[in-house]
C-alpha cells in the first residue's frame, strides 16, 4: 500500500472500506456490510439514474443486486487485481446490463453474463496487477482537467451507457468525432500507456 | 503463449469497459481479451476510469428501508445464488461463446456458402447484426466483398491474410463500410473465425455481384 500523506484523502476512505470488505469476507460481519452499503448504495443508485433518470425503483433494484453480490462474493475479491471502487464499478456495470436484458430492453439472445467478466481471483491469471495507486491518482487528477466536450463524452459512454452511435445521434456529431474525442480523453488520462 | 497481435482500438475497448456497446461487438472483444494480456491490462485501467467517474457522481441516497430489508435477508442468501454457468473444463471454445457452442464446433449445423467457406449463424443482435462462425478451407478464399456496415472478426483457430496483413488466433479485425477485402486462409490448416456483420455484405466480383440482391433479401 502506498501511504498517503494527506489526512482524509480518497485513499484513506478506500482503505477503511477495504477493511470493511475483509471483515465481510472473513467474519461475515453485518455491521461492516452496512458501512459498505452506506457508502456505495448512493453511488450505485446515481449510476443507475444516470442511465434511466427518474427510475427510482430500478435504481433500488440495482443496489440490491450489486450489494447482494458484494455479500456473496466478498471472498473472491482480491485487491491486487483491482481496487474496491473498481470492483464495485464492474459489479454495477454487469448487474445493470443483466437487468436491462432480463427486462428485454435488448431484443437479442446474447447473454452478457460470460461476456463481461467479473474481476475474480481465479489464481494467477494472465492479467496481473499494474502499479495501481499511482495510476488512480493520475486518472482522478486527469478527469478534473479534461476539456468539457471530452468529459461529456466519457460520461455518456461510461455512466449513461450510450454506444458511440447513440452518443453521435444525441450530440449531433459525426461518429468519427465521437470516437476521436474518446481517444483524446483516454490519451490525456494516460490510461493507455502500457508501463 | 500466442499473444494476439491485432487489437481492438482503444475507444472500442473503452466502450467494452463501459458495457455500452452492442453485445455482439462485446462478444468479439471478450474472445480477444481471453487471449490478449496486453489488452487485458489496458482494460484494467479503463475500468478504473469508469470507477473514478462513478465516484464523482452526485450520490443519490438510498432509503433506510432498502438497507434494512437487505440486511434481514443476508443469512438466507448464501447458498441459492450461484447462477454463473461453469465453463466447460477442457473446451477450446472461448468461455463467452459456450452459450452458443455447447460441445464441439463440428457438431454445429454448418451450411455451405461457397466451395471454400462454411458458415453457421449463431444469433442476431438487437441492432440487427448477424453473429456467425465461418470456416475457411486451408488455402481457401472468401469472395472479395465490401460492407454496408461494419464487420468485426476475431480468429478462433488457424490464420488468414488479406490485403492488409496476416492474422492469427485471437486477432481482432474491424472492417468498415468502404473497406474491400479478400480474406485467404493459410495453407496448412482451416481457419475458424467469429464474424459480426452489421449490414449485408456486398460482393464485388462480376459474377458474385449477381448474388447481391439475394443476399440482401435474406437480411430483411
Amino acid at each position: 500500500m502506498v501511504s498517503m500523506a494527506n489526512q482524509r484523502s480518497p485513499g484513506d476512505k478506500l482503505t477503511e472500506l477495504s477493511a470493511s470488505l475483509s471483515l465481510v469476507a472473513n467474519n461475515r460481519d453485518k455491521e461492516a456490510f452496512a458501512r459498505l452499503f452506506d457508502h456505495y448504495a448512493p453511488l450505485i443508485r446515481a449510476y443507475s439514474l444516470a442511465r434511466e433518470p427518474g427510475a427510482d425503483l430500478v435504481a433500488d433494484e440495482l443496489v440490491q443486486e450489486v450489494m447482494t453480490r458484494v455479500w456473496l462474493k466478498a471472498d473472491k475479491y482480491n485487491d491486487r487485481l483491482a481496487n474496491l471502487n473498481t470492483w464495485i464499478f464492474t459489479l454495477a456495470r454487469n448487474c445493470r446490463i443483466d437487468y436491462l436484458r432480463r427486462n428485454s430492453r435488448y431484443l437479442t439472445e446474447i447473454d452478457p453474463t460470460d461476456i463481461f467478466n467479473e474481476i475474480e481471483d481465479d489464481g494467477p491469471g494472465p492479467f496481473q496487477q499494474v502499479q495501481q495507486s499511482r495510476a488512480e491518482e493520475s486518472i482522478r487528477a486527469g478527469l478534473k482537467q479534461l476539456p468539457r466536450e471530452q468529459a461529456e463524452i466519457l460520461t455518456k459512454v461510461y455512466l449513461e451507457g450510450k454506444s458511440h452511435q447513440q452518443a453521435s445521434n444525441e450530440l449531433k456529431l459525426p461518429l468519427g468525432t465521437v470516437k476521436s474525442r474518446v481517444r483524446l480523453a483516454l490519451k490525456k488520462l494516460e490510461v493507455l500507456v502500457v508501463r | 503463449m500466442n499473444n494476439a497481435n491485432k487489437h481492438p482500438e482503444d475507444e472500442l475497448l473503452a466502450a467494452y469497459s463501459a458495457a455500452s456497446l452492442p453485445l455482439s461487438q462485446a462478444l468479439c472483444i471478450s474472445i480477444h481479451l481471453e487471449r490478449c494480456p496486453d489488452c487485458g491490462r489496458k482494460l484494467q485501467r479503463l475500468n478504473r476510469v469508469g470507477s473514478e467517474l462513478m465516484q464523482q457522481l452526485k450520490p443519490a441516497p438510498a432509503a433506510d428501508e432498502l438497507k434494512n430489508r437487505l440486511l434481514d435477508r443476508l443469512d438466507s442468501l448464501s447458498e441459492e445464488n450461484s447462477e454463473q454457468a461453469h465453463p466447460l473444463p477442457d473446451s477450446t471454445v472461448p468461455r463467452c461463446l459456450q452459450q452458443f457452442v455447447h460441445g464441439n464446433y463440428d457438431d454445429l449445423p454448418w451450411r455451405r456458402v461457397s466451395a471454400d467457406i462454411r458458415s453457421v449463424e449463431l444469433c442476431r443482435d438487437s441492432n440487427g447484426a448477424r453473429v456467425e462462425l465461418l470456416k475457411i478451407k486451408p488455402g481457401g478464399s472468401a469472395i472479395t466483398h465490401t460492407h454496408l456496415g461494419d464487420e468485426y472478426t476475431v480468429i478462433l483457430e488457424g490464420s488468414f491474410s488479406d490485403e492488409a496483413g496476416l492474422y492469427g488466433e485471437g486477432d481482432f479485425l474491424l472492417r468498415g463500410k468502404h473497406d474491400k477485402h479478400t480474406p485467404v486462409a493459410s495453407l496448412h490448416r482451416e481457419c475458424l473465425c467469429l464474424a459480426v456483420t452489421e449490414g449485408p455484405i456486398q460482393f464485388t466480383g462480376f459474377f458474385s455481384r449477381l448474388m447481391n440482391p439475394f443476399i440482401r433479401r435474406s437480411y430483411a
